[in-house]
């Protein structure tokens, strides 16, 4: 079985990041699946970059504690991850350039010479060390060849063949001194075709399914690649994307956008999403439907913009001054980002609220792969429900957009339609939409929209997904959104121990339904609460809803993602 | 054919004497007079006394945040480019909270329409200074007089990018009207600053205060002349008022800009299909 992670390193503004999706892509093309996790500062030079990559036979979203191929483009490389090696470990480096002391398994690559000898710049150096990977990997050479003649299309023959250079010289240099090192880690295999995507990349997917038709944002880190995805593609599908001088222009564009009747959507991260919260209040009680992306990084204030939190869930279900119905989704991997991105536009249109989808840096900036399969298979399936907008009114006398119904959600006429007109009004307001200060209208209008919630927990409200068997199993995980494959790993180590678990994973987050929810709790087990923050975040919002509290926690707040080794390690 | 009925709501409750109610028979008027009827034209509303015409005016409208109706009047234009989007908002409203968003929709000449209602003060909040309150206007929030300089409209907005800048006063109703369906036909971002005295909590910008120093631009006036333009902006700096098209000029605007909105609007477009070419991308 295959399973190892392969690490590049070097310095910051030096093609790391490129270089990492590259050789996730050559995995992929080869028949694995991957995950790959990027560490980097938040500057553009001068910092440390890593990039790993998890490749695997199966569908995976975890990192492994160890690192089998150790690319160090620079001595902080090898510094800063020489505790992941195994005896068994390959370590790649220019003994040029610095030199190691330890005695492990050394493979040095000329780097230098190469880049003398062939007169290329610095950022080549990713180009070589590919080269040699691939070679070290008994990978693909082709197939890297290809993915630079793409790479370089647009730059012309010339640029492709000087590159394509840098890729042979490093693959030689292992096939001449190092063919006894070489291992068959990445042999081409059958494989389904994959698509390498990153959560940011599945949300602008899923949006793209949807007939998302604006898209506004300001950019911000980990969420920022939404922007640049849907602004690079929005001629080909007919978006506009506005890059608005601030969130609060940012939502309110899209508030406007979708009062005229285009499915619109805006994302951000947490601080960005602060400035918008009085605009959520505003769709709130004007019922302007809106999804809303957020890709959380640690906090407070500027806090640790490059790195993972699960910080902001409390902040976004009870963002919004005064009391209005909204939803909060937290997809736990790329394959339920697209589902739920999706689906939450239709959500926002059926009831006509804010659909908060929320993501972190793990799950928004790590690739996973997804078998093109799943992704046809939900396109084929996917319809369309824009819930009780309407052309045209069976009222021709007195259409009324805020009606009051048993369902709480009224006919949304899309404006410009002849013979009508209304206000969506951000002050409180009868039937027609005028304001009001009248008692009996506002307390029929906060209900009218509560109902809202009822309807959602009834025909849309998804009880959390159940993995492994509660009834045996001593353990039972409870947590929600990106950590699901952490946990799942977990589950896995813990079953080669001997220990069955079961793991009940949280993705519809906000509203929940106490009673469908109490009922997954009665075994008389042991109840581990994991979340990436330090508060504890769902643990108290199901204690609020439910009243299920979950004593023992497994919590991390540094910046990185949880472990499944620190899991088993806790129990 | 629509009438001034068919855009009237419910009767205001402005002041009796308040600018207001000039500028909203104007705008009225003006819609009238361009053919346009409550169920063709998109209406934002900000917060203030201004913003409270979302129940006397009729049209497809949001009565917005304070200081948001310019970006919910981008969308909307974003989203439906064939429809007139008009924004009324205050002083305090497009000057101060939305400061930002003003500057920025004139740099994208977004085909809206924005008119101010600039009266000095916040009249909804009982009388605070607001940005265009000339230097030691004394106030409720500034007994001792207001430390800042007034904003300028003029020069700001013809400065940032606006390609229709005018001003008219609320006590000639047929000038404001003139200058509305000016603003409503130009294609850009137009701008009309109008000056409205607060007969409530404003006793320095009265009617007298304003009659004696407002004049109508002549004939001869160069409105397309970006230099003359500012240089005539900046007579309200002396407390002196020109009345009339300060600015014009022809750009394109914001969507007339985008390639996917040459044939139709995005409303009426077909959902996009072709995932292959999404997909594809990613392999």
């Amino acid at each position: 079985m295959t399973d190892f992670t392969w690490l590049i390193g070097g310095e910051a503004g030096f093609g790391i990041m490129t270089t990492g999706t590259v050789f996730s892509k050559i995995a992929t093309r080869s028949g694995y699946h991957i995950f790959d996790y990027v560490e980097y500062p938040s500057l553009i030079r001068g910092g440390h970059n890593a990039y790993e990559v998890h490749v695997s036979d199966v569908d995976i979203s975890h990192l492994n504690p160890t690192v089998d191929v150790l690319v160090c483009l620079n001595k902080e490389t090898y510094d800063k991850h020489k505790d992941r090696l195994t005896p068994k470990s390959l370590v790649v480096f220019d003994q040029d350039e610095f030199e190691i002391k330890e005695d492990i398994k050394k493979i040095t690559v000329p780097f230098k010479k190469i880049l003398s000898d062939l007169k290329g710049q610095p950022v080549m150096k990713n180009t070589i060390a590919l080269g040699a990977s691939i070679g070290l990997l008994k990978g693909n050479i082709d197939e890297l060849i290809k993915m630079i003649t793409e790479q370089f299309a647009k730059k012309g023959e010339n640029v492709i063949n000087f590159n394509k250079q840098f890729v042979q010289a490093g693959f030689d240099a292992i096939n001449k001194n190092y063919s006894d090192s070489i291992l068959n880690y990445l042999l081409k295999k059958q494989g389904e075709e994959k698509l390498v995507l990153t959560g940011n990349d599945a949300f602008s997917l899923g949006s793209v399914i949807a007939d998302a038709r604006v898209y506004v944002a300001y950019p911000m880190t980990p969420s920022s690649t939404v922007l640049t995805d849907l602004a690079a593609w929005q001629e080909k599908i007919g978006m506009v994307v506005r890059h608005a001088e601030d969130e609060i222009s940012v939502i309110n564009t899209a508030i406007g956008s979708s009062f005229a009747g285009v499915r619109s959507a805006v994302g951000t991260s947490g601080g960005g999403f602060a400035l918008m919260v009085e605009s959520i209040s505003f769709a709130g009680i004007t019922e302007i439907p809106l999804v809303v992306f957020i890709a959380s990084r640690p906090g407070p204030a500027t806090g640790m913009p490059t790195w993972t939190e699960q910080g902001d869930l409390l902040f976004s279900v009870f963002s919004g001054h005064g009391e209005f119905p909204k939803i909060v989704l937290a997809p736990g991997d790329n394959e339920e980002m697209i589902e739920l991105t999706a689906k939450a536009y239709n959500l926002a249109d059926i009831y006509q609220m804010p659909v908060i989808v929320i993501s972190d840096m793990y799950l928004s900036e790590s690739h996973k792969s997804v078998e093109k399969s799943f992704v046809d298979k939900f396109i084929a399936e996917y319809k369309i429900s824009r819930g009780k907008l309407i052309k045209d009114s069976s009222n021709k006398q007195k259409y009324l957009r805020y009606k009051v119904t048993e369902d709480g959600i009224s006919e949304r006429l899309i404006p410009g339609a002849p013979g009508y007109f209304y206000q969506a009004n951000s002050y409180e307001h009868v039937e027609d939409g005028h304001t009001t200060e009248e008692a009996r209208s506002r307390i029929d209008q906060v209900d009218k929209r509560a109902r809202k919630w009822t309807t959602y927990l009834k025909n849309d409200f998804v009880t959390p997904k159940i993995y492994g068997d509660p009834e045996k199993s001593e353990i039972i995980f409870v947590s929600w959104g990106s950590t699901k494959g952490i946990v799942l790993q977990a589950q896995k180590l813990l079953k080669a121990k001997g220990t069955n678990s079961a793991f009940i994973h949280f993705n519809h987050i906000y509203p929940l339904d106490r009673e469908k929810i109490l009922s997954l709790f009665k075994q008389n087990k042991k109840y581990v609460l994991v979340e990436n923050n330090s508060w504890g975040q769902f643990g108290k919002l199901l204690t609020m809803e439910t009243g299920i509290e979950i004593k023992d926690k497994i919590l991390r707040y540094d910046g990185r993602p949880i472990t499944p080794e620190e899991i088993i390690k806790h129990l | 054919m629509s009438t001034i009925q068919d855009f009237s709501g419910y009767n205001p409750t402005w002041c009796p004497g308040c600018g207001d109610w000039g500028i909203g028979i104007a705008i009225k008027q003006s819609l009238v007079q361009l053919g346009l009827s409550p169920s063709s034209v998109a209406v934002v509303f900000g917060i203030g006394c201004s913003g409270n015409m979302n129940d006397f005016l009729n049209a497809y409208a949001i009565h917005s945040l304070h200081g948001r109706a310019i970006p919910n009047a981008i969308g909307i234009k974003i989203a439906n480019h064939k429809m007139p989007v008009i924004a009324i908002v205050g002083d305090g409203d497009c000057y101060g909270e939305g400061g930002n968003h003003l500057l920025h929709a004139c740099r994208g000449n977004h085909d809206i329409t924005i008119i101010v209602h600039d009266n000095g003060v916040y009249g909804l909040t009982t009388g605070q200074s607001a940005p265009t309150a000339q230097k030691g206007f004394k106030s409720k929030s500034t007994p001792s007089g207001i430390l800042e300089m007034p904003i300028n409209p003029l020069t700001l907005t013809i400065t940032s990018g606006a390609t229709f800048v005018a001003q008219s006063f609320a006590g000639d109703a047929l000038h404001t009207i003139s200058m509305i369906k000016a603003g409503i036909e130009h294609k850009g971002f137009s701008v009309i600053n109008i000056l409205q005295p607060c007969v409530t909590f404003n006793k320095i910008n009265t009617y007298q205060y304003y009659l004696q120093r407002v004049y109508k631009l002549d004939e001869n006036y160069q409105k397309n002349d970006f230099k003359t333009a500012v240089q005539k902006s900046l007579e309200i700096n002396e407390e002196k008022f020109p009345l009339g098209v300060i600015y014009q000029t022809e750009k394109p605007s914001y969507t007339d800009q985008l390639p996917q909105l040459s044939e139709m609007t995005l409303i009426e477009k077909k959902r996009f299909t072709e995932f292959e070419k999404i997909t594809k991308l990613f392999i």
